[in-house]
């Protein structure tokens, strides 16, 4: 759980600098009209890292408050005033602004009230205004959940000014709109102003890898109800000259070192009622949904799980085998949709299992249904998907999108996922692997985090046995293994591919030389056993000639030609979801007559606290050789200061592995 | 792509009230099942042409699913838009022996918007549903019916519609009045069996007992493989307006009168026009000009709705956005020279498509608009969506192709230039300084032209440190540290790039005993043979002509000495050419490599000389010259 602490430093370390902010400086206060240009603000360039950049957010100002209509009830206002300079082509697309607007099912939605936008050039020492013209306006009905409004402003140009100034009102005031600090442009000025009546509290969030400031934490007079006095509580958040935010390969998404705040509804305390806690703690959240019709009902709905029941299990006792049928049973009668969600579709896993399909909450709460029929203790576990970002840690509902299920046999914790059927009790999918998921007791209201650190090793063996003949052609055979997540990986890949000859011609891609018969591939079904492939190969074109010297690199075609990591800078933890290991070995029975002068020389090379190695080592044994090499990343989070360990760890691979054996030819 | 000037039209179509056929799996012949992932147990597509401007389809078709490869056929989507409504939807899922499972409700069905990436707004809309069958094989079937408001063009047929996909039976009729006129085109070999019934006229294309085709690279297409059928009418109504396709000339003369008065500009504009070219003393000059005002003033942004898919924005409204497509820009830029006292023709194009054939005139052959300048000695062609082309270099996706000039006197074929081999080049020359510890200095120069100057481009356009980034990432010598690197376009009117990386690399020298060996060629290595096809059906393609040119030396460390050097290799074959020259002067190591490789189709039955070129290719890339040190 490195990340998170280091991630929760940072956050206090924001909270903290921006309350001392707040006692000693006067809060910010920046005000900008709409079309009120400042000639300066043409001048302005890129500079520093970003020296180069496309176009410049001169200010995005967000403001968030509610309003009252005795009809509607509350609804939230969100308004937001954004200008930019273009300073290249690149940019323009900046200029085509988009939108969205999301409706539920019944009446509730978002409607844009307000737009407007326009362009500013200087012609000759003078500013020109190009407003957004009526007929640039569209609106695209994406589907019956969201409509997207669009806007292109005209007379775009390599130094034009834009802005947009628009206002939405929506009804959903559960989690109202967050705010990002950051870009991959740079930023002179952000800020985010909210203002929250008394009737509500809200939770937020903040997170990412840069400092916001908290300058403004007050209470206001503030007139909602017609006849009512009333207060808001008004915060402002802000952050100037951020730089553009780049991207980094192995992270589990952007957004999570994106600066941002995120809120979600704690409670409401309305005049003359009892205050109504939503989801101010975690026995409040769980009770939530132990009592939604879509979460705890679905799970205690047992007139599908009592009627096929008996007919899984037929009387097995064992609870891991019993936990096993069942998930197979759910496997074989649901297909996932590939779609995450932690509530299900239906109200009963019933019609579920009449649609055949599902998202991971049908499923996997199927799942936990037909387990509770069987008196077998499994509990949900939510998640928040590596794609759909870190979760902040503390009690909201809403950064979750996923459930799965877990249940303890004995001493071993077992996760539960039914939406793929290679994915073995025990393991969870890669999107899964977010390092923890909350684990909930929908009958005592009791929850806890719990690490999904996979406990599977993942592991891939290669095993070559062969002969080289004075052709300086390589014969015999080749056997494969994998297990963990390089099981599930090839498993998944052989099911996509049509037949096995297909699968074989993929296999030989990228394998210059390579000629393989016999493949033959076993435990395909056995999940739980070691997935074996076996061939018989023949290998041309990998020994050269030179002279009397004949050589080649022994790793063939597992060598790591690149290295993983190349590049002089890494600001975030590379993460790589699950910690993995790959072991090569060799035998190579050579003619007679060649002779090998010297071996290089093997090693082994550790990453600090043995958190990674790298080793390879060579024998002969009269005209037999044999080579090992493995690598063995044996953690899945590293942090940034450990990045330029491992980028030398890998360099060591790519350097050693590229070593080559030379015979000798006897003249 | 963002380019468009109209939807190619996929649509696919049928006839209703069929008896109910047996899905068995069991039933489909052996040979059907061979290298396929679906097999098309039936598709009937009816086509009725009620009139100038009406038409109705009936659709139906099952699919069986035989695994998971064959996965993304397993659903129905259906595009319409405003002049095309879809009802009588109806969908069923069938087990392996052929049982229903279930009927599919209308509710089942999702309906979204359809709008391509390169455009902010179209009018295409979907109907899409997604079987689901927790085993495989499976079937589906689905059916419905298509109303047209308009008609532009017929929808098309193929029995196959891929590699992997077998056909059972699949039919396509086309029904119209005896006196309305329409062309068609069909796959070689393909009969039609035309019946006449009172005052109908039917058109019938069949196909039945199709084998699969095994995915095959770098292939051309299907067309050579399956039945197809293309038609489009002769005269058509669509949003208004009216016109006739029987030939190119007249498909022209309709864009062009659709585009009349489109070509007016504001007195301002005019002014400034006037302004801009009034130093400029030839007209190649004024092109210059006004080209550069187009990219530096405009922008690409799409919008397609009705017949505004094929008439240009008028250039009075460009002007005053300074924003349009690619028939906005071009007919923009068409009267910006106009006003300059210079005549130029729209042309229209298939970016990334075939040439139009040019006996066969129909709607969908093109997606794009450009603009023809024709001069007294050589004609320019502009591309007005892109704001850094050089002047008259269209690229590579728009070059050497048939395409259709509007001008007043109707449609014109005509040909796009074509950029060679020799024209398309990269010349690179690479001074590697090693280093005793088998590191290396290593400075680059390289000189990109045409369609490799293309490939390059967005070099410039990156800033630093994604830049830097890239340019580690790409280098195909391992970079220890970049010290410079510099992209420049010399001149701006020509599409040629230069560009400088200069940097240390991590060790090139690998060890083996006590030899050290050296892969001559650090910098432009073929590192891969394509697969070989047993009994190849499709043709296939270089993706385009090029030549490469490198020269390499290496000056060795002292007290190295080279104990073994390739000898020079020289592969010839009608796919190119490829020569590698390896010497030693003085204590360096100097290499030179030349590759040239021709566009053209080629038959299946070359593939297998396609393959050992490559793999000559492949083996010469990889000599290794053998140093010892000599103490």
């Amino acid at each position: 759980m490195q990340k998170n602490a280091l991630k929760f430093l940072t956050l206090m370390l924001c909270i903290g600098v921006s309350t001392a902010y707040a006692q000693t400086a006067q809060p910010i206060k920046r005000e900008f009209k709409f079309g009120k240009i400042a000639p300066t603000e043409f001048e302005v360039k890129a500079s520093g890292q970003d020296s180069s950049a496309s176009a410049i957010k001169l200010f995005d100002v967000g403001n968030c408050y509610f309003e009252y209509n005795s009809t509607g009830g509350f609804i939230y206002v969100f308004e937001r005033h954004i200008r930019y300079k273009i300073l290249n082509k690149n940019a323009y697309d900046l200029a085509n602004y988009h939108v969205e607007l999301y409706r539920s099912s019944n009446s509730a939605k978002e409607d844009l009230s307000f737009m407007d936008a326009a362009t500013y050039n200087m012609v000759d020492g003078k500013m020109v205004t190009s407003k957004l013209n009526k007929d640039a306006k569209f609106t695209e009905e994406f589907n019956k959940n969201f409509v997207i409004k669009k806007f292109a402003l005209p007379n775009v140009k390599e130094g034009s000014i834009i802005e947009f100034k628009y206002k939405i009102r929506s009804d959903f005031t559960f989690t109202l709109r967050g705010w990002e600090f950051q870009s991959n442009i740079p930023t002179l000025w952000s800020e985010y102003n909210v203002r929250i009546p008394d009737y509500f509290v809200y939770k937020n969030n903040m997170s990412g890898y840069y400092q916001i400031e908290h300058p403004v934490h007050e209470t206001v007079t503030a007139s909602y109800i017609p006849g009512l006095s009333s207060n808001a509580v008004y915060d402002k958040y802000c952050a100037a000259n951020v730089p553009a935010l780049k991207e980094e390969p192995y992270v589990t998404t952007m957004a999570d070192y994106t600066p941002k705040i995120e809120f979600e509804l704690r409670g409401t305390q309305f005049p003359g009622e009892l205050y109504k806690d939503f989801n101010g703690s975690w026995p409040k959240i769980i009770q939530g949904l132990a009592e939604d019709e879509n979460f705890g009902g679905f799970i205690n709905k047992n007139s599908y799980s009592k009627s096929v029941l008996p007919g899984i299990l037929k009387g097995e006792k064992d609870t891991l085998a019993a936990v096993k049928l069942i998930v197979n049973y759910v496997k074989n009668n649901l297909k996932w949709n590939k779609e995450y969600s932690k509530y299900a579709n239906e109200t009963n896993p019933k019609s579920i299992f009449e649609k055949k399909t599902g998202s991971s909450a049908d499923i996997n709460l199927a799942l936990l249904s037909l387990l509770k029929e069987a008196k077998i203790d499994a509990y949900p576990v939510l998640i928040s998907t590596r794609e759909n970002g870190e979760h902040p840690g503390y009690p909201v509902v809403s950064a979750f999108n996923n459930v799965i299920g877990v249940t303890q046999i004995g001493n071993n914790l077992y996760f539960l996922d039914a939406t793929d059927k290679d994915l073995p009790a025990g393991m969870l999918d890669y999107e899964n692997l977010s390092h923890q998921g909350f684990y909930m007791d929908l009958k005592s209201f009791n929850g806890k985090w719990l690490s999904t650190e996979p406990s599977v090793s993942s592991e891939k063996i290669f095993v070559y046995n062969m002969t080289l003949d004075k052709d300086r052609k390589l014969t015999g055979k080749i056997n494969q293994y994998s297990k963990g997540y390089s099981a599930l990986n090839l498993r998944n890949k052989y099911r996509k591919t049509n037949n096995e000859t297909e699968f074989v011609k993929n296999l030989k891609k990228d394998k210059t030389g390579l000629e393989v018969s016999n493949y033959k591939i076993d435990n395909l079904d056995n999940l739980d056993e070691l997935l074996t492939e076996t061939m018989d190969a023949v290998i041309e074109d990998n020994v050269e000639e030179a002279g009397n010297l004949v050589y080649f690199t022994p790793l063939l075609f597992e060598r790591t030609k690149e290295n993983l990591f190349k590049l002089e800078q890494r600001k975030f933890p590379v993460d790589f979801a699950y910690p993995f290991k790959e072991s090569y070995r060799i035998t190579v029975n050579f003619p007679d007559d060649y002779e090998i002068d010297k071996l290089p020389k093997g090693g082994i090379y550790k990453l600090p606290e043995n958190n990674g190695t790298f080793s390879i080592n060579y024998v002969t044994e009269g005209k037999t050789l044999m080579v090992k090499s493995t690598i063995n990343v044996s953690k899945s989070l590293y942090t940034p200061e450990e990045y330029f360990d491992l980028k030398e760890l890998f360099k060591a691979v790519v350097e050693k592995q590229a070593e080559q054996i030379v015979f000798k030819k006897k003249v | 792509m963002k380019y468009y000037l109209s939807l190619v039209l996929t649509i696919v179509s049928i006839n209703t009230a069929l008896a109910q056929i047996d899905y068995d799996v069991a039933k489909i012949p052996e040979n059907l099942k061979k290298d396929a992932v679906v097999v098309i147990r039936n598709e009937e597509s009816f086509f009725d042409v009620k009139g100038l401007g009406e038409a109705k389809m009936d659709y139906k078709v099952a699919i069986t699913i035989l695994n998971k490869a064959g996965e993304e056929y397993g659903e129905m989507a259906e595009v319409y838009d405003k002049f095309s409504s879809i009802y009588n939807i109806r969908a069923t899922l069938y087990d392996a022996a052929g049982k229903k499972v279930k009927d599919y409700k209308s509710s089942d069905i999702k309906d979204q918007s359809l709008i391509s990436d390169f455009s902010i707004f179209e009018d295409n809309r979907l109907k899409l549903l997604k079987f689901v069958s927790i085993t495989y094989p499976y079937t589906i079937e689905y059916s419905y019916s298509q109303d047209y408001k308009g008609l532009l063009s017929f929808p098309s047929w193929h029995d196959i519609k891929g590699f992997g996909v077998s056909v059972e039976k699949s039919a396509h009729t086309i029904q119209k009045a005896k006196n309305y006129k329409m062309r068609y085109i069909t796959s070689s070999n393909l009969q039609t069996d035309s019946v006449i019934n009172g005052e109908k006229v039917q058109y019938k294309w069949k196909s039945a007992n199709v084998a699969a085709v095994a995915e095959e690279p770098l292939s051309t297409g299907i067309d050579n493989i399956s039945a197809w059928v293309k038609a489009s009418p002769n005269q058509f109504e669509y949003d208004g307006s009216t016109g006739n396709f029987d030939n190119w000339k007249n498909f022209g003369s309709w864009l062009f009168t659709l585009n009349q008065g489109g070509n007016k500009l504001p007195e301002a504009t005019k002014l400034m026009v006037q302004n801009l070219i009034k130093d400029a003393k030839t007209p190649k000059e004024k092109i210059r000009i006004l080209y550069n005002h187009l990219q530096q003033n405009t922008r690409y942004v799409s919008v397609q709705l009705g017949i505004g898919g094929f008439r240009p924005i008028l250039a009075e409204k460009v002007a005053q956005v300074n924003y349009g497509d690619c028939k906005a820009l071009s007919n923009y830029m068409k009267a910006l020279l106009n006003e300059a006292g210079i005549a130029s023709n729209l042309i229209v194009i298939g970016n990334d498509m075939p040439s139009l054939n040019p006996n066969y005139s129909s709607m969908g052959q093109a997606n794009h608009m450009i603009l023809c300048v024709p001069l007294a000695k050589d004609t320019t062609f502009l591309e007005c969506t892109s704001q850094y082309k050089p002047m008259g270099f269209i690229g590579y996706s728009n070059s050497d192709r048939n395409v259709l000039m509007v001008t007043e006197d109707g449609g014109k074929i005509v040909h796009t230039p074509a950029y060679n081999a020799k024209e398309n080049y990269q010349i690179r020359r690479t001074k590697i300084t090693l280093a005793e510890d088998g590191t290396a200095s290593s400075e680059i120069k390289s000189t990109y032209g045409n369609a490799q100057f293309e490939e390059n481009f967005s070099m410039t356009l990156m800033e630093p440190v994604d830049l830097r980034k890239k340019i580690i990432e790409d280098s195909p010598i391992p970079v220890a540290e970049l010290i410079s690197y510099k992209y420049a376009q010399p001149d701006k009117t020509l599409p040629v790039l230069t560009e400088e990386i200069n940097f240390k690399t991590n060790p090139l020298l690998t060890k083996g005993g006590d030899k050290l060996f050296l892969v001559v060629n650090q910098v432009n290595r073929r590192e891969s043979v394509p697969l070989k096809v047993e009994g190849r059906k499709t043709y296939f393609a270089v993706p385009f002509s090029y030549n490469d040119d490198d020269e390499i030396n290496y000056i060795l460390p002292k007290g190295y000495n080279v104990e073994f050097i390739p000898k020079d290799i020289v592969i010839n074959s009608e796919f190119g050419s490829y020569t590698a020259k390896f010497s030693i002067k003085d204590n360096m190591i100097v290499y030179s490599r030349i590759q040239t490789m021709n566009n053209k189709k080629y038959p299946p039955e070359k593939y297998g000389e396609y393959v050992d070129f490559y793999k000559k290719i492949y083996q010469a890339d990889k000599q290794k010259a053998v140093l010892a040190k000599t103490l």
